[in-house]
């Protein structure tokens, strides 16, 4: 059997399963989650001989929907069934006692089983599905908990900001299918502005899903959804889609699209590296994180190197799926993930807050776990790219401020104490958490080899590596040493008094950093009211187009009608003065209508 | 004449069962009624399999048999036999039940008259006959509500209807015929033409509830009984907007037709999803929410005469169809007041998940029904090089999405109170459950319909 057809279905089946069965919904999800791992495998192994799997549906006349396995799509299609696998072993834990297991078990499936489509798409089509299906079904996840306050508001607004960016996805698809006239993936590349303007209408989707400044902020406010969910959408699903669309789109940007995607790219890392420093929530940290390292994500594809994003994005998978999961003990231990209540987590809980300080480190790039090996491809890439004096000092701010923001994190859990709770599910939690976290330490091994697989050189540039390292250890002193608690208020000069060797250092980088930090997170609010403003501008034309039609004309009908009144005439007349100003409004659409034509033909002749 | 009398066989079949449904009525057999109605329409839209693939005339050329003709039996019929069973469903036992079947035989007969049409005096029958059995439905229960609307709704056709016969003078004056294949000549006198041209978007609009000509549709809808309501906001709108292709077809491109349709579409589309955003009755709103629709219809209708111009039509109005009715099915069952859908999600989880994927289909959300359509539909307007067109319909279709979020987000919160829904009702849930299955189907079944419809 074609073993796309297991990738996509098995996780489905499991979907559809589960609410039918309803009894132990974890099974069957694991299950679903394993055969997709399998299939994902034996596409791997069928390539290595030398066959590419491919599947074809009808679908729109001359426009077939096509799934493909190539290096690229059967790599990913094996990171997203993994860390699934991994994330669903942790929440059959987390999830204990929930009422709503059903539910969760069939949506999370239902997830996987829409990105494994996603990620072997082979035509436009299919890709649109897709990606439609990974919006709506995150859409359900981010709201799982719907009763609490503020969670079906934080849903609406993921839906809403990734939904507008697809906006550019559908409009470039257009654009490729009624250049090229196949829906085919990997499309022909255009030529001539068309070209330019597919690649920035790509940019614009994958800003949305990957949260890219300025639409960094929905992805924050996600967090109200349950952890794992957290983990899953962070590492493999509806984050990466965005980079892994601009990842494969690579060959069809044009200079001036890719400029302006490693100017995004760049500009997100350091404005949402900030942002994580100035947070005082963990899971909010982790979720700024995640903005900043898919920036440096779009700073490889920027500079040429989708290759090396696919390696960091890999990586990136395994460390921040396990550092969610990892703040998902703490907050199971603490009742929250508040700074103020996680204080020394770290230490009643060593063994997660190992293999959560292994990930961390990862992620600020030290040697030799993964992130450094994939961290150094980025840098180089921005090197060697083309636009160097521009990307390589973002992405080296980047990686300085992952170094600080992980520092303060390892700080906060490592120093203090606060009062513990239960923690139910432990084993199972700590299962996947480890597999996670083992993944996150030895990755590293693999860069060579998946490269050589997806078949590219890994870009190199002198001073890479000195520069990579410099910049992430300056950034765990950073954070280390410095209190990033300085927002705290009353508490920071409490604060400032055990830190005072830091004082110079801290007057000098750090408060215009945090003031800079609050300036983005100003100028996030800003752009926030500005979206609001825009849906308010829509809602209040609407209100008016109501008055026009019903309360406006109502009121009007209401004057007349009191005014009948007086005369002595009754009010039973109002109905027919109604009818006659509407017919009075259509009596005047066709006039516009009959005067645009006699313009319109005078001009003709 | 035995062969035009052979290709007008559904039309024929489907006078024939109206006629017969009025007989049973009148020896007070309402049940009768119905299942003559259905199995009627049933035979008729069978009837019509035959004649998929000729492309014919009939009668000297005044009633058209090609693709939107026999497609409009195959959708419209079903369509009526379903809104049958819903009114059924609502108004068993009422007075004058088997004269609603009748009346409802009676407006879909007008409906397959105007798609069809190949006369301008076709045309006009066929919007007042389609008129004459809407103006009746609407007025069905006699309280104060429904004969205010029956009668604002009677006002706005009777003036529409005039101003179309008027205008419709001038082509014939112009052209010297009747018939539409003579319109080519009407660019001899431009003024003329372009009057006619006003009057009949002014006529069809009307009867497709297009802006500015819809204001009748949302009091209408609200004051008829729900399965009317329904049975309005598909059967004879999807005839109008079929007769509006027949006519553009043979129209001269010179005249700007495309740019007027166009221009509408675009109008009718915002207006409708802006004032769906306000609304709090569930009817109201899915009324407004049918005139954005009729807005997506009329990107067909602009691209007349590219290769995708007829296909999409008829796969949009297959999915408008089952979609719609699907919807006004739940509403039925559940009340139209917006907080009548608080919970029920929870407490009627298969309803709610039906209303659910009616509503997204509505939106255009793949793999649905509605995505089919609405994407046939903006690949024909940019086949037509209307590429702005296609992305106002875009950008639409997104603020279109908030209009029926509105109904789907309190479908999932608990309820404040215990929920007041009516009983079930197999039939309603029968109706919901075929349009489901459509709804659901259409995506993968669409290559069928394409390789039938031809371009």
């Amino acid at each position: 059997m074609n073993p796309i057809v297991p990738a996509v279905l098995g996780p489905l089946a499991a979907a559809v399963a589960i609410p039918l069965l309803r009894r132990a919904p974890a099974a069957p999800a694991l299950l679903g989650a394993i055969v997709a791992l399998a299939a994902g495998g034996a596409l791997a192994v069928g390539i290595a001989h030398g066959t590419r799997a491919e599947l074809l549906l009808p679908g729109l006349p001359g426009l077939p929907l096509r799934l493909i396995a190539t290096p690229l799509t059967a790599l990913l299609s094996l990171v997203v069934a993994g860390v699934g696998t991994l994330v669903l072993i942790y929440a059959v834990g987390y999830m204990k006692g929930d009422p709503e297991r059903v539910r969760f078990f069939a949506t999370m499936s239902f997830f996987i089983a829409a990105m494994q489509a996603l990620v072997l798409a082979g035509d436009w089509i299919s890709l649109l599905a897709a990606w439609e299906l990974i919006g709506l079904s995150s859409y359900l996840l981010i709201g799982f908990w719907h009763a609490r306050p503020g969670v079906g508001a934080a849903a609406l607004r993921a839906f809403l900001y990734t939904r507008s960016a697809d906006l550019g996805l559908y409009t470039a698809a257009f654009l490729f299918i009624a250049h090229t006239g196949t829906g085919v993936l990997p499309s022909a590349p255009l030529s001539g502005p068309a070209a330019t303007l597919a690649g920035l209408l790509l940019l614009l989707a994958a800003m949305g899903k990957s949260a890219q400044t300025p639409l960094q902020d929905w992805l924050q406010r996600a967090m109200a959804g349950p952890t794992p969910v957290s983990a899953l959408l962070h590492s493999a699903t509806l984050v990466a889609a965005g980079a892994i669309l601009l990842i494969r789109a690579e060959p069809l940007l044009t200079p001036g699209a890719r400029l302006a995607v490693g100017v995004v790219g760049g500009v997100t890392t350091v404005v949402a590296g900030l942002i994580a420093l100035g947070e005082r929530d963990l899971k909010r940290l982790l979720a700024a994180s995640t903005s900043s390292q898919y920036g440096l994500m779009l700073v490889a594809v920027g500079a040429g190197a989708p290759l090396a994003a696919l390696l960091h994005l890999i990586a990136h998978a395994a460390i921040k799926s396990s550092l969610f999961l990892g703040a998902g003990v703490f907050q199971h231990a603490r009742g929250g993930t508040g700074f103020a209540r996680l204080r020394g987590a770290g230490r009643a809980h060593p063994r997660v807050f190992l293999g959560f300080t292994v990930a961390g480190l990862a992620l600020a790039g030290v040697p030799p776990l993964s992130g450094f090996f994939t961290k150094d491809a980025v840098i180089a890439a921005a090197l060697a790219g083309r636009h160097a004096p521009l990307l390589a000092p973002l992405a080296l701010a980047g990686t300085l401020l992952t170094g600080a923001y992980v520092a303060r994190a390892l700080r906060l859990l490592w120093r203090g104490a606060g009062e513990e709770h239960r923690v139910p599910g432990l084993g199972w939690m700590g299962a996947g958490f480890a597999g996670l976290a083992v993944a996150a330490a030895g990755l590293g091994a693999a860069v060579g080899p998946i490269a050589a697989w997806a078949g590219g050189p890994l870009p190199v540039a002198s001073g890479a590596g000195v520069f990579g390292l410099a910049a992430a250890f300056a950034g765990l002193a950073l954070g280390w040493f410095v209190p990033g608690a300085r927002l705290l208020g009353p508490l920071r000069r409490a604060a400032e008094g055990g830190f005072a060797l830091a004082g110079g250092l801290d007057f000098w980088v750090a408060r215009p950093a945090l003031a800079l930090a609050r300036g983005c997170d100003r100028l996030e609010q800003a752009l926030y009211a500005g979206v609001l403003g825009i849906g308010r501008l829509g809602l209040t034309l609407a209100r008016s187009v109501r008055r026009g039609d019903e309360r406006g004309i109502d009121g009007l009908i209401f004057a007349l009608a009191r005014g009948a009144r007086t005369l002595g005439s009754r009010a039973r007349a109002l109905q027919t003065g109604l009818v006659h100003r509407e017919l009075a409004l259509a009596a005047a659409g066709a006039a516009v209508l009959l005067a645009a034509l006699a313009v319109g033909l005078a001009g003709f002749r | 004449m035995a062969h035009d009398l052979l290709l007008l066989v559904p039309e024929i079949a489907v006078l024939l069962t109206a006629v017969v449904v009025l007989v049973c009525e009148m020896l007070r057999r309402p049940r009768a009624a119905l299942s003559v109605t259905v199995a009627g329409l049933a035979l008729a839209a069978l009837s019509a399999i035959p004649l998929l693939g000729v492309e014919s005339t009939a009668f000297s050329g005044t009633f058209r048999v090609d693709a939107l003709s026999t497609w409009a039996c195959l959708i419209l019929l079903p369509a009526t036999a379903l809104s049958a069973l819903l009114a059924r469903a609502e108004l068993a036992g009422e007075e004058g039940e088997g004269t609603v079947y009748s009346l409802l035989c009676f407006t879909a007969l007008g409906a397959l008259i105007l798609a069809g049409s190949g006369d301008l005096m076709l045309l006009v029958l066929g919007v007042l006959l389609s008129s004459l059995g809407s103006f009746a439905l609407v007025a069905h229960r006699d309280d104060d509500r429904a004969t205010e609307a029956a009668m604002k709704y009677f006002v706005f056709g009777s003036v529409s209807g005039g101003v179309m016969i008027f205008g419709v003078s001038y082509w014939v004056g112009a052209t010297g015929s009747t018939l539409l294949a003579a319109l080519g000549g009407v660019t001899g006198a431009p003024p003329a033409a372009a009057l006619g041209l006003v009057a009949v978007v002014v006529g069809l609009g009307y009867k497709a509830a297009v802006v500015p000509f819809h204001f009748w549709a949302p009091d209408a809808y609200d004051g008829a009984p729900v399965s009317v309501a329904g049975f309005l906001s598909v059967v004879p709108k999807i005839g109008a907007i079929l007769a509006l292709a027949q006519v553009v077809r043979d129209l001269p491109v010179g005249l700007g037709w495309p740019l007027v349709i166009a221009a509408i579409s675009v109008l009718t589309m915002t207006y409708g999803n802006l004032a769906a955003l306000v609304q709090r009755n569930v009817v109201r709103l899915l009324a407004y929410s049918s005139v954005a629709q009729s807005g997506y219809f009329l990107l067909g209708v602009a691209a007349t005469g590219g290769p995708l111009a007829r296909p999409s039509l008829v796969v949009f109005a297959t999915a408008y169809a089952a979609m719609n009715l699907g919807a006004f099915a739940v509403v039925l069952r559940t009340g139209r007041d917006l907080d009548a859908f608080t919970g029920l999600g929870r407490s009627r989880p298969a309803t709610g998940a039906a209303m659910v994927i009616f509503l997204l289909s509505l939106v255009g959300i793949p793999p649905l029904a509605g995505f089919a359509g609405k994407f046939l539909l903006f690949g024909a307007a940019l086949a037509s090089h209307l590429l702005w067109l296609a992305i106002a319909a875009i950008l639409n279709s997104v603020l279109s999405l908030a209009v029926y979020l509105r109904i789907v987000v309190p479908m999932y919160r608990t309820p404040d109170s215990a929920p007041t829904g009516r009983a079930p009702n197999p039939l309603a849930s029968g109706v919901w459950g075929i349009a489901l299955a459509v709804t659901v189907g259409l995506g993968a079944a669409v290559q069928l319909i394409l390789g039938r419809v031809g371009p």
